[in-house]
C-alpha cells in the first residue's frame, strides 16, 4: 500500500528534542538550531528568545546528536555596545553555521531599527564568538554560507526582500567582507507550496549530482503562512543555476508540535548533518517553539525528493 | 522679544532656500522631438564646457531610459532621441532592467565619469553602475546592489582609501553608506540618516544629487517625503556629513530647502514632487540644482553653498 500521505523525512519519536523546558534559564522560546560536528557529538547552536522579545544564542550539546544537555548561559548575546550595536538592538536570529577552510563560521540576522541584515561572526571553541562584520545591506535574511569556494570567491545564500518578498539568491565576495555579483537562484512558485516566499535552510550540501540545497517555503493562508521545506540541485561551480526543484515538500507541518506555539504551523529546517553511510539528522524548529529532529537517507531525497 | 520676532521674519521665511530659476521648467516634453510619456529626474555633469542633462524620460508604453540632454542655443536644451542608456539585452543584466533604467546620478571620479543608476526588474529595484568618457558610449560595470536598493549616489572621492556610496534600501527607507575595494563587491553598509517622526520627512528619505565636498564636510542633498494626508509631498532637504566619517552628521537641516509650490511641481505625472539628482559647485559658492518637478519637467533652482550651510546649522534654532 502506497503511504502517499507521509514526508520523506522521518520524525524522531523523541521530538520535540528541545524544549524552553529544558533550558536552565528563564526565556520565552527556543528554535532554528544549527548544528556543528564535534569530536564529541553534534552541538546545536541554537536561537533561544528572551522573554523581552529579543534573540540570543545558546549552546546544546550531544553525544549522539539526539539527546542533548544545554549550556547554563547563552555563548552570544546581542551586542550592546561598539559598531554592531544600533543593528543588534532587538535581538541576532537565526544562526547558520558553515565550516570553511577549517574555521567554523555563524551567520546570522541582526535586528535592529531599520529591519534585518545579516552578520558574520567565527569560534574556534564554541564558546566564544568573534564577530566579523555585517555583510549585508538591510532587508536580507536566511544567510547561509558555502562550505567552499566556488571558482575563487566564498559563496552565499541569501534572501533580499526584492519586490516586498524574498526569493534565494547567490552572493560572492573575496574576502567574506565585501559582496556582490548577486545572482536570483529560487524564487516563490506562484500556485506552489512555496508561493509566497522562500529561503535557504540547511547549510549545501556537495554532491556528485550538484549542490543539494534544503530550503523553507512558505505559501500564505486567511490565517498566515503555513512554513514547509523543500529542496533543489544547484550546479556546483555555478549555484544560481537550478537543476532541479521538487515539485513537492520534504516536510509539513502536521504534529501538535509543528502545529502549535508562538507561530503555528512552522517546519523551519536549520541545518543537517551526513553521516559517511549516507544517512541524515536535520535540525528544525516547530511552531517557533520547540527544536526537533528528523532522519532520513540522502539517496532517497536525491531520488525521490524531486 | 518684539525686536526679535520682526528680525525673524525679515528672513522671509516663507521663501525656499533654494531659487526657482524664472525661466522654469527647463525641459517639458513638448521640447522634445519624439513621443514619450514624461520626462523627470536629471543627473548633471559639466563636461567639455557644457552642462548636459541625463534625464530619465519614460515612454510611450511604460519603460523608463536615460537620454542625454544637451545645450542648444541660450536658454535652451536638446535631449537626445535615442537613449543613452537603455535596459541591456545582455542576459546578466536583462531580468534586472527589463521594466528601465532611471535616475542617473554622474560622479567624476580619477578621470572617469561613473553613472550609478536604479534598474528597475521583475526582482525589484537594484542598483546599477557604468563609466564613461565621452557621453556617447556607456560601459556598464555591474549590478552592484542587493534588490531593493535605489538613489545610489558615488562619492567624488574615496573615503577612508575605498570607493563609498550612498543608497536608500527600502528596508526601514533610511540613507545608508557602503564601501567598496573595486566598485564590484561593496560592504560594510552603515545606517547615515533616518526619516524623522513628526518632521516633514517622516516617510521616507534617499540621496539626491551625489555628495559635494565642501570645506565643512559633505553636502548632501536628499529627499524627504511625508505621508499620511492626501497624497505624499516630496521635498528637498540637506544633511553635512563629516569628510573622513560619514556616519557622522555635522549638521542636518529641520526644514527642507525646497518644497512643490509652483504649478508645474504640483501638477503631473506624480503631482507633489520636487526630485533632484544632480547639482553643479561654481567656482564662487553658487550652486545650480537641476530637479524634475512632478515627474513632468525639469527645473533649476539656485542657491548658495553658504545659505544651505547656514540653514543646516541654524534652522533647529529658527523654527
Amino acid at each position: 500500500m502506497l503511504k502517499t500521505g507521509r514526508d520523506i523525512l522521518h520524525r524522531w519519536e523523541g521530538n520535540p528534542a528541545i524544549t524552553i523546558e529544558k533550558v536552565p534559564f528563564r526565556a520565552n522560546t527556543v528554535f532554528n538550531g544549527s548544528p556543528i560536528v564535534t569530536d564529541n557529538g553534534i552541538d546545536l547552536l541554537m536561537q533561544v528568545q528572551g522573554q523581552q522579545g529579543h534573540s540570543f544564542f545558546v549552546m546544546a550539546r550531544s553525544k549522539d546528536g539526539f539527546r542533548f544537555k544545554i549550556d547554563d548561559a547563552p555563548v552570544m548575546l546581542p551586542a550592546k555596545d561598539g559598531p554592531f550595536a544600533i543593528y543588534e538592538k532587538h535581538g541576532i536570529e537565526d544562526p547558520h553555521i558553515t565550516i570553511l577552510e577549517d574555521t567554523c563560521y555563524v551567520v546570522y540576522t541582526a535586528v535592529g531599527d531599520c529591519g534585518r541584515r545579516m552578520a558574520l561572526a567565527k569560534t574556534e571553541d564554541r564558546v566564544n564568538y568573534e564577530r566579523i562584520a555585517m555583510i549585508s545591506e538591510p532587508g536580507n535574511t536566511n544567510g547561509i554560507l558555502f562550505p567552499k569556494k566556488i571558482g575563487g570567491r566564498y559563496g552565499r545564500l541569501d534572501s533580499p526582500a526584492g519586490n516586498g518578498h524574498g526569493g534565494i539568491w547567490v552572493s560572492y565576495s573575496p574576502d567574506l567582507i565585501k559582496w556582490g555579483d548577486s545572482r536570483p537562484v529560487l524564487s516563490p512558485r506562484r500556485g506552489g507550496w512555496d508561493e509566497y516566499r522562500v529561503g535557504a535552510s540547511a547549510c549545501p550540501i556537495e554532491t556528485e549530482q550538484g549542490w543539494l540545497l534544503i530550503y523553507h517555503g512558505t505559501k500564505m493562508t486567511p490565517s498566515g503562512e503555513v512554513h514547509r521545506n523543500g529542496v533543489a540541485l544547484l550546479e556546483n561551480e555555478n549555484p544560481s543555476k537550478v537543476i532541479k526543484r521538487g515539485e513537492s515538500p520534504i516536510l509539513s507541518p502536521k504534529t501538535e508540535y509543528e502545529r502549535i506555539g508562538d507561530v503555528i504551523n512552522v517546519c523551519n529546517i536549520c541545518g543537517a548533518v551526513v553521516s559517511k553511510n549516507g544517512k541524515m539528522k536535520i535540525y528544525y524548529g516547530a511552531a517557533d517553539s520547540s527544536i526537533c529532529i528528523g532522519t532520513c537517507h540522502i539517496d532517497n531525497i536525491l531520488e525521490k525528493g524531486f | 522679544m518684539t525686536v526679535k520676532l520682526r528680525e525673524l521674519f525679515k528672513k522671509k521665511r516663507g521663501q525656499d532656500i533654494v531659487h526657482r530659476w524664472a525661466g522654469n521648467p527647463l525641459v517639458d516634453i513638448g521640447y522634445l522631438d519624439f513621443k514619450c510619456s514624461d520626462i523627470h529626474n536629471a543627473g548633471v555633469v559639466f563636461f567639455d564646457n557644457q552642462v548636459l542633462l541625463l534625464v530619465t524620460i519614460e515612454s510611450l508604453s511604460g519603460q523608463r531610459n536615460i537620454h542625454i540632454g544637451r545645450p542648444a542655443g541660450k536658454e535652451y536644451y536638446k535631449v537626445d532621441s535615442e537613449p543613452f542608456l537603455s535596459p541591456s539585452s545582455d542576459i546578466t543584466y536583462f531580468e534586472h532592467e527589463e521594466h528601465g533604467v532611471q535616475d542617473a546620478r554622474v560622479t567624476y571620479l580619477d578621470g572617469v565619469y561613473y553613472i550609478m543608476y536604479d534598474a528597475l526588474g521583475k526582482y525589484g529595484t537594484r542598483l546599477g553602475l557604468g563609466r564613461t568618457t565621452d557621453f556617447k558610449d556607456i560601459e556598464r560595470i555591474g549590478m552592484i546592489s542587493e534588490p531593493n536598493v535605489k538613489g545610489g549616489a558615488l562619492f567624488p572621492t574615496k573615503i577612508k582609501g575605498q570607493y563609498a556610496r550612498l543608497e536608500r534600501p527600502a528596508e526601514g527607507s533610511s540613507i545608508w553608506i557602503s564601501y567598496s575595494n573595486d566598485l564590484i563587491y561593496w560592504g560594510d553598509s552603515e545606517l547615515v540618516i533616518s526619516p524623522r517622526p513628526g518632521f516633514w520627512d517622516l516617510g521616507r528619505i534617499g540621496t539626491s544629487a551625489p555628495p559635494i565636498e565642501i570645506d565643512q564636510g559633505w553636502l548632501v542633498f536628499y529627499y524627504g517625503v511625508k505621508t499620511g494626508a492626501s497624497i505624499p509631498v516630496c521635498r528637498l532637504g540637506t544633511v553635512i556629513l563629516d569628510k573622513d566619517e560619514p556616519t557622522k552628521i555635522i549638521g542636518r537641516a529641520n526644514i527642507p530647502v525646497l518644497s512643490p509650490r509652483k504649478d508645474y511641481e504640483r501638477i503631473g505625472d506624480v503631482p507633489n514632487i520636487v526630485f533632484s539628482t544632480g547639482a553643479i559647485l561654481e567656482a564662487n559658492g553658487k550652486l545650480k540644482l537641476y530637479y524634475g518637478a512632478a515627474n513632468s519637467c525639469i527645473c533649476i533652482g539656485t542657491t548658495t553653498v553658504d545659505e544651505i550651510v547656514t540653514n543646516c546649522f541654524e534652522s533647529e534654532q529658527e523654527y
